[in-house]
Formats: C-alpha cells, sequence, structure tokens
C-alpha cells in the first residue's frame, strides 16, 4: 500500500470514530429521514363522521363515497337519520362530525373543519346542480360529459415544462449540500494541516513521506469520508420519502443532474481544499486557524449566495457568466443545469476551466504547504510563502 | 556510517551552520553536545531531510543520502509530535507502515516495542490520556518501530524520571549493539559521557571539538591536581605552586579541620611535599576532567 493510501485510510479511520462525526451524522440523517417523511406525517389519511337526513341523502352519501375514493387516503362513515331532530342529537352526543339536512343545511357543534367543509360543499354542489338540471329537463350524465375538458399543456421553451417547481427544489438542495459538504470536509483539511504541524509530528511524518503524498492523503481521505456522508444522507432521505410514498414522480434527467452536481463536488472540492490546507499551513495554532482563512471562507461563501441566486434566476445573465467562470461555476453550473438545459459546450468550458484553477491552486498549494508547514512558530507571511513558492 | 560533511545553513542574516561536520560508524553512539541554539537541531533536521541545507552533503554508507535512504532512518523530534486522538498502538503501527512494513509486520513490532516499553496496558487507549513519560516511550516506539538503520534522536533524554532515562538508555544500547548507529543531542552530560562512544561539540553552527571522551581528556591542556589535607594550619595552601582552581575548607566541632584544593600545578612534587608538611594527606591524585568540565573549557 503506498503512503497515499495509507494517510487517506488513516484520516478516515480517525475521524469517522470521533463522537462528533458519528453523532453529526445521525442527527443528520434522522432530520433527512424525518424532513422526507414529514408531508405524510402531517397530511396524512383523515376519517370522517357525517350525519345525513332528508332529502336527496342517497344521492349526497353517493358523492361523499366518490370523493373519499378519488381522494384515495380519505374514509367518510355516514350514519343515517330519521329527521333533523335525529341529526341534531347525532351530532350532539359527538356521533358525527357534521350533519347534512336536506342537502340544504349543515349541522356541526361549532364550524366544520375545512376539509370536510369543501368535501361538503363540493357534495352539496353536485348533488343540487344535478337536482337543478333534471328539473330543467337536461340529462346530468350528458351535461357531466359536455364539461369535461382536459388540462392545457404546458409548453416551456427552455424545455424544462412542468416539472419547474420540482426541478428548482432539486437545484436549491443541490446547492445546500454542496456548500454544507463544501465548508465541512475543507475545514476537516485545514484543522487536520494545524493538527500536524502544531504538534510537530509533521517532522516525522515528512522523513517518510513526501509533503504531496501527506497533502494528497488527506484530501483524498477526507474527500471520501464527506461523500460517503451525502450518500448515507440521500440514501436515507430516498428511503424515508419512499417508504412514506412522499416523493413524486422525479423530472426526467434527474440522476444525470446529481450525478454532474457529485463530479462539480469533486472539482470546486480539490480547488477548495488545496486552498484551505495551503492557508492554513501558514499557522501553528488552531486559534489562528479561522482568522487566516477568512479569504477563502469568503469566497466559498460568496459561491454558495450566488448559487442560491442563480437557482431563482437561471436565465439571468450573471447566472450565465458566474457557471462558466472558476469557482463560482462549482456552484452555480450544477444548480443552473438542475432548473435549465445548459449547452454542452458550456458545460464543457465551465468544467475545463475548473480542472485549470483546480490544477493551479493544487500545484501552488502545494508548494506553499510544503515550504511553510515545517516553519512552526510565528504565522508565516504570505509574502514569504507565495515568494518561496516560486 | 553516516556522514556529514560540511553542512551550511543561513536563516536570513544569521548564519545558523557554518560547515558542520561529522562521522558516527556502525554501533557507535555518537553525543552530540552545545549551548542553545548551536545548531544541534538544525543538523538532525538536515540528516533526517526534513530541512534543507544551504551547502554540504548528508552521506549514508558513502552514497548521498535520499528520501528513499532517510525512510530507513528513525527520528525523534526535538518538539515531541504524536496524533492526539489516535489509539497508542495504531499510532505506532502506522508509522511502521509508513516506514514501508507490511501490515503484519509493523504489527508484530508495534507488539514487541509496546512490551519492551511497558505500555501493554495502554495499547487501546488515546495518546493525550497518556502521561508526559508515557507518552515519550510512545514516541521512542515511533522512531524504533521499522527497525531502522540509524537513529537521530533530539533531546530524548529531556523530561525523563531516572527510571526513565535508565530504560531508554537500555533500548539505545541495544540498537547499538545491534550495528545501529545512534545519533542524540543532550544536555545531560554526565548521561552523554556515560552513554556514549564519542562526542561532538558545537558551538555557533560549527563543531569546536570532537572524538571519544579519552581524547578531549587528552586534549586537555592544563592538568589538575585535587589534594585532600586534614589538620593542617589556615593558610597552608598558598605555599602551593600553582594555580589554585577551587578551595574548599571545612573546620568540624571538634576543631578537626578539612581542605581540598584543586590545583594547576607549576611542580606536582613540590605540591605533594608542601601537602605533607601541611597535615595528612589524605587524597593527592590527577584530576579527570568531567565531559563538563572539557565542555565549559571548550565553548568558553
Amino acid at each position: 500500500m503506498n503512503a497515499v493510501t495509507l494517510v487517506a485510510r488513516r484520516e478516515i479511520d480517525v475521524r469517522s470514530r470521533t463522537k462528533g462525526f458519528r453523532y453529526g451524522l445521525l442527527v443528520t440523517a434522522v432530520l433527512v429521514a424525518v424532513l422526507a417523511a414529514l408531508p405524510k406525517l402531517i397530511g396524512g389519511g383523515s376519517d370522517y363522521t357525517v350525519g345525513l337526513a332528508g332529502q336527496q341523502a342517497d344521492r349526497l352519501q353517493a358523492a361523499l363515497a366518490a370523493q373519499a375514493a378519488q381522494a384515495g387516503d380519505v374514509t367518510v362513515t355516514v350514519t343515517r337519520y330519521a329527521d333533523e331532530a335525529a341529526a341534531r342529537k347525532g351530532v350532539e352526543d359527538g356521533d358525527v362530525e357534521a350533519a347534512v339536512v336536506d342537502n340544504a343545511t349543515v349541522i356541526a357543534k361549532t364550524v366544520v373543519g375545512d376539509s370536510l367543509a369543501v368535501m361538503l360543499d363540493t357534495a352539496h354542489r353536485a348533488v343540487a346542480t344535478e337536482a337543478n338540471l333534471t328539473a330543467a329537463g337536461l340529462d346530468p350524465a350528458k351535461v357531466g360529459q359536455a364539461q369535461r375538458v382536459g388540462p392545457m399543456k404546458a409548453v416551456s421553451l427552455n424545455g424544462t415544462g412542468e416539472d419547474a417547481t420540482i426541478r428548482r427544489v432539486l437545484a436549491m438542495v443541490i446547492v445546500v449540500i454542496l456548500f454544507m459538504l463544501l465548508i465541512q470536509v475543507c475545514t476537516w483539511v485545514a484543522m487536520g494541516v494545524v493538527e500536524e504541524k502544531g504538534s510537530r509530528i509533521v517532522e516525522i511524518l515528512l522523513t517518510a513521506v513526501r509533503p504531496w503524498q501527506l497533502l494528497a492523503g488527506k484530501v483524498i481521505g477526507l474527500g471520501v469520508l464527506g461523500l460517503s456522508q451525502v450518500i448515507v444522507i440521500a440514501v436515507v432521505g430516498l428511503a424515508a420519502a419512499q417508504i412514506t410514498g412522499a416523493v413524486p414522480d422525479l423530472p426526467e434527467g434527474t440522476y444525470g443532474v446529481v450525478a454532474g452536481a457529485v463530479v462539480w463536488f469533486l472539482l470546486g472540492y480539490v480547488f477548495y481544499a488545496a486552498m484551505f490546507a495551503a492557508i492554513a499551513s501558514l499557522v501553528s495554532r488552531q486559534e489562528e486557524l479561522s482568522g487566516v482563512l477568512t479569504p477563502a471562507t469568503m469566497l466559498l461563501m460568496a459561491s454558495y449566495l450566488v448559487g442560491f441566486v442563480a437557482a431563482g434566476a437561471p436565465d439571468s445573465t450573471l447566472t450565465h457568466v458566474l457557471s462558466i467562470v472558476p469557482p463560482f461555476s462549482a456552484m452555480v453550473m450544477p444548480v443552473r443545469s438542475a432548473v435549465v438545459d445548459v449547452p454542452l459546450w458550456e458545460t464543457g468550458l465551465a468544467a475545463g476551466l475548473m480542472i485549470v484553477a483546480a490544477v493551479a491552486v493544487l500545484l501552488l498549494g502545494g508548494r506553499i504547504y510544503q515550504r511553510a508547514v515545517l516553519r512552526t512558530g510565528a504565522r508565516v507571511k504570505w509574502r514569504e510563502a507565495l515568494a518561496s513558492a516560486s | 556510517m553516516l556522514e556529514v560533511d560540511g553542512l551550511r545553513k543561513r536563516y536570513g542574516d544569521t548564519v545558523a551552520l557554518d560547515g558542520v561536520s561529522l562521522t558516527v560508524r556502525s554501533g557507535e553512539m555518537f553525543g552530540f553536545v552545545g549551548a542553545n541554539g548551536a545548531g544541534k537541531t538544525t543538523t538532525m533536521r538536515i540528516v533526517m531531510g526534513v530541512l534543507s541545507s544551504d551547502g554540504g552533503e548528508v552521506r549514508w554508507n558513502g552514497d548521498r543520502a535520499g528520501h528513499e535512504t532517510r525512510r530507513r532512518f528513525g527520528y525523534m523530534p526535538e518538539e515531541r509530535g504524536l496524533y492526539a486522538k489516535m489509539r497508542v498502538g495504531e499510532q505506532i503501527e502506522y508509522f511502521g507502515r509508513l516506514g514501508g512494513m507490511s501490515p503484519q509486520a509493523a504489527k508484530r513490532s508495534a507488539d514487541e516495542l509496546i512490551e519492551r516499553l511497558s505500555l501493554t496496558e495502554r495499547r487501546g487507549d488515546d495518546v493525550d490520556s497518556l502521561s508526559l513519560g508515557n507518552q515519550q516511550r510512545v514516541q521512542l516506539a515511533v522512531a524504533l518501530i521499522h527497525g531502522p538503520e540509524l537513529l537521530v534522536l533530539d533531546e530524548p533524554f529531556s523530561g525523563l524520571d531516572p527510571i526513565a532515562v535508565d530504560a531508554l538508555a537500555g533500548v539505545l544500547a541495544e540498537r547499538k549493539a545491534a550495528g545501529v548507529p545512534v545519533v542524540f543531542s543532550s544536555h545531560q552530560l554526565d548521561l552523554v559521557e556515560r552513554l556514549c562512544d564519542s562526542v561532538g561539540i558545537i558551538k555557533a553552527g560549527r563543531m569546536i571539538a570532537g572524538g571519544t571522551v579519552e581524547e578531549l581528556r587528552a586534549r586537555e591542556s592544563r592538568k589538575r591536581l585535587r589534594i585532600v589535607v586534614t589538620g593542617a594550619l589556615p593558610g597552608w595552601a598558598d605555599r602551593l605552586p600553582g594555580e589554585i582552581v577551587a578551595k574548599t575548607d571545612r573546620t568540624f566541632g571538634d576543631g578537626a579541620r578539612y581542605d581540598e584544593v584543586i590545583l594547576t600545578p607549576t611542580d606536582d612534587q613540590e605540591a605533594l611535599r608542601v601537602a605533607a608538611q601541611a597535615g595528612q594527606v589524605q587524597h593527592f591524585a590527577w584530576q579527570e576532567p568531567s565531559l563538563a568540565e572539557i565542555f565549559r573549557e571548550v565553548v568558553a
């Protein structure tokens, strides 16, 4: 096993054993599962009890049954009463939530709940309309057929069609996950670099491995860990949604978009991880880290905000430009391609530029790291690190 | 055989090393001695390749030492470094693997060292839960795990209690007996004198003396006599020929006197006669300078 693999494996072993990682992952997974299942838990099925009396009770009962059948997870239990007095008593005793008399009066203890009110109102209109049509000498069935009109077909010029909302939500989810993942894993990289530099263990490590091997192992190991974290979250979320049946039919090309987001994560990760590592190698104590990392964190935050804006305005000029300019492209392009269809050449150009940027940062960052990581004590100045790196 | 040849290193305007050379043969223990900031740590870092030199060369068995050669060296840096949140056994094995060992060999070697350094009960504990002395043992195990061909230890004895010092000295002696050259720096000169076959004294980036302790003693030009006399009258020592380096006298309750004089004599026989006339001579001998005395002399 070569040095890079050994270093990467250590990072995975040690980091995944920490309480912070385990509980963090557990809490996130539970949270995601709950969120995914939430619509069903709240919205869930309902049982209604309704009393009917007087005229048109048969027709009303049929109309209510038809509605319940259509809704799927709703049941309506009907109790028939001889007259209004009996119906009133039934409501009063709590046998039924509401009672309809002569298809004209609704009786409830206080008010009828929203959903039930809508059902009763719909049934009332249907039955009353039918009666009116018959009275006017028309066939309700024929009228019904004449009124049956299909919805208009939606045509979207940029090709996303009726899935626009779902796609937009998907884009938002992608940008949030990309950001959280990048900032978390890159912070791990930075902390790891300072841990090794601050404790001087790096002196022993560098007698056995070369600086680039140490850096590469750390970046790869933590990257793998971050990625596996996303997979756990995604699987738990999807499973929870599937089990509760809350997931709507995903729009065409969702899997392609998700796969693309993973590739963009990797490119962005190499870029930011190398940057964070190089910056971290300038200081010797964890307390100095957040200060020195501020510019890099700001850059990542800016990308995140731009990505969020892009999810809302996928066709704006700003989104267009930033989806190609690195490092913003790492966050904006996956968002943009989630919402609209992006020409292949633009994706290719953005990816090419991002690869160039990532490689440049990797080379420069690697050299800064190599020079700075053994210079313990006072913070290494940017000017010195860059001068010695060139 | 380790050969360090004419190392030079500057930090800005400060000259840290100004042509440092030393040789450590197979099975030899070399004590590296010098004041703080004299260049010991810089030299060792360059030997281990964690610092680049501005000039000069480090050779191992005649060849210029590169990264692959240095992987077979064992190193204990001056500022101790271990992963605080990693278990003792795992940590030692990890460095064995980095040193090129197979998982099985690393495990076996770690087991041996853990046993030898009495860390068996702490094997599964995180390093930061260990006492400082035990952390030092882990540090040593990390340096030894891959059966290094050369040991470079920067201040390995600092902060150890006498029992731990003996344990460490024992482990180093074993390695030395197995033919491994050992280089270590220390400010505990009595220890260096006791353990080392040869000594190098560095001052301001230059080696100013080197050789076996006997050779250093032989070079000591000013010979000293230690004379102890009892029952002499005060002022007798003024008649001694030569320069008095140190003098102690005590008068006990019953009036008995005890005089101890360190003398650089101009005429040793005359000095003996003077002492014998003054009282009962209890001790009269050439003094062997300790390494500490040689060091002070040379560095001054």
